[in-house]
């Protein structure tokens, strides 16, 4: 029996298998792809930010809560100093931009998406460890709509947006992003979350509250996919509480054609070398040849001349 | 393969060497309990009591989930040696401990005893976690709380030896002014909550050369200098 192919598609370009990191959980010019399939580069933003004061992460339950904000050299060190790096990892690098006005955005695209290194752009407008912007660009459907309109103006890359959970109805700020001219969608980032301090009964992290990841938030995350598929059918990324293979195919299922891994790349960063021969066997346990044969399959009534 | 033992409050944790790199005293590894519990889905971020004769020693404060499943576990895994461990210099040397940051002193010692005289001084909250002093150096001046481990190293200084440090961070800011003030290098191994150890996740912000730093690329050793920026 012929191993099945773990090649992935997303937005026409060609990924060696469909695990990627997810923004913010992995520096590759430090420890390497660790064989993903394609790298994702923490959030850039046009100014250089040195983040939120400690305590930044604390445990919870299967997961973690972090409140990094954003920490990052700023557009153009990004530029002069890693995207070259970038280019000679040996795998599409999606860049991630972040910013506090639609502008900044623009700018930042630009930039970025003029750079041979980079395959795709992704949109961060879901960010909870920032006072404004980000996020509260993310929870509004109009901003978010015209943000990548923008956006999409700025490059002939494919444009992704990236989005957060905690709001109302995902499938709205989905379906805003699509109409905004988005060509996938990226999510979920965290989940809006504080952890007390057991000894001082006061919040733990420097920045107050924080983000959750990690497996405590996998069904969060599958069904956000599960209904912006639905509402949209534009390839996303799919992530949330990865830590198998067993996980992966579920997201592929709820509707993912690439699938991030993030709090489990801090606690196993041999997990990727050892989910891609698991993956293969699971995806000819259910009967398919292809990653994309997996993908939506979860969704009954969407057949496949409505797949996007 | 596992051993556990205790050594008054402190837990020496003695895993059996694969075989792999086990770096320089100072490094740090990642230690998870597999399978991981859902209470210690992180690892913990621990630097080496000692590492050698095929095994990798690491003595632990029991005080959560994370460090308890560590005791516990038939498996752990070990991510490491990382970070940057001491710059280990010519001639005398003053190993400086203050509670837990006693741990990773054994190594250093054994190493730098090839290289020069070594004094040691420790610091305990009680008389049962400063039985691990013993492991440290049998000669160790020890000092308890309410005492400041300042106080012997002052006694012990100005001298032509290199400061060897580990401990809180007041501790490690006092004897770091302590040093600087009779220009004495100093390095410190500093503590910071960690998620990955390798640079991903960015949590372990420490404050060095006057700005937030990632405490596993830069550290967990450090020139003294750097936190007094």
């Amino acid at each position: 029996m012929s191993s099945p192919d773990l090649h992935a598609d997303l937005c026409g370009i060609r990924f060696g298998n469909p695990l990627v990191n997810g923004s913010g959980t992995l520096d590759a010019l430090a420890a390497g792809t660790l064989g993903l399939g394609a790298f994702v580069t923490k959030t850039v933003t046009l100014h250089p930010r040195e983040g939120n004061p400690p305590v930044r992460i604390a445990e919870t339950p299967a997961g973690m809560v972090n409140s990094i904000g954003l920490a990052n050299p700023g557009l153009d060190a990004f530029c002069a100093d890693h995207l070259p790096r970038l280019g000679e990892l040996g795998v599409p690098v999606i860049a991630s931009v972040g910013g506090w006005s639609p502008s900044e955005y623009a700018t930042a695209v630009a930039r970025i998406g003029a750079h041979p290194a980079v395959a795709a752009v992704e949109l961060n407008v879901s960010c909870p460890n920032v006072e404004s912007g980000c996020i509260a660009i993310g929870t509004d459907a109009g901003e978010t709509r015209a943000l990548v309109e923008r956006c999409r103006s700025e490059t002939d890359l494919p444009v992704l947006a990236k989005l957060s959970p905690s709001v109302s109805d995902v499938a709205a700020i989905a379906t805003a992003a699509a109409e905004g001219g988005a060509h996938g969608l990226v999510l979920i980032n965290t989940v809006r979350g504080i952890a007390i301090d057991r000894d001082r009964l006061r919040p733990l992290l420097g920045g107050g509250g924080g983000g959750l990841s990690g497996p405590a938030i996998k069904p969060i995350a599958l069904h956000a996919i599960f209904h912006a598929r639905a509402a949209t059918g534009l390839p996303i990324i799919g992530m949330g509480g990865v830590a198998s293979a067993q996980d992966c195919v579920e997201f592929l299922a709820a509707g993912a054609s690439l699938v991030g891994i993030g709090t489990s790349l801090f606690a196993d960063p041999g997990l990727p070398q050892r989910m891609l021969p698991e993956l293969g066997r699971l995806v000819r346990q259910h009967g398919a040849e292809t990653i994309e044969d997996l993908v939506g399959v979860a969704h009954p009534r969407l057949s496949s001349s409505t797949r996007a | 393969m596992a051993a556990v033992e205790a050594v008054g409050a402190y837990t020496l944790l003695r895993l059996g060497d694969d075989g792999g790199d086990t770096g320089a005293p100072g490094q740090f590894f990642m230690l998870r309990a597999e399978p991981a519990p859902a209470a210690a889905y992180l690892p913990r971020a621990v630097s080496a009591a000692w590492a050698g004769d095929g095994e990798l020693a690491f003595l632990l404060d029991v005080r959560g989930a994370g460090t308890r499943a560590l005791t516990e576990a038939r498996t752990v895994s070990v991510v490491g040696p990382l970070g940057r461990g001491f710059d280990l210099a010519a001639g005398p040397s003053i190993l400086v401990g203050g509670g837990i940051g006693a741990a990773i002193l054994p190594w250093l010692r054994r190493r730098l005893e090839q290289r020069g005289d070594v004094r040691t001084v420790l610091g305990f909250r009680s008389p049962e976690h400063a039985v691990c002093a013993g492991i440290v150096d049998p000669d160790a001046t020890v000092v308890l709380d309410p005492v400041l481990v300042t106080e012997p190293l002052a006694r012990l200084l100005p001298a032509s030896a290199t400061v060897y440090a580990c401990g809180p961070d007041r501790m490690l800011e006092a004897v770091a002014a302590l040093c600087a003030e009779h220009d004495v290098p100093c390095q410190l191994a500093m503590e910071a909550a960690m998620a990955c150890g390798f640079g991903a996740c960015y949590g372990c912000a420490v404050r060095l050369d006057g700005t937030w730093k990632r405490l596993c690329i830069e550290g967990p050793v450090v020139e003294a200098a750097r936190v007094l920026a």
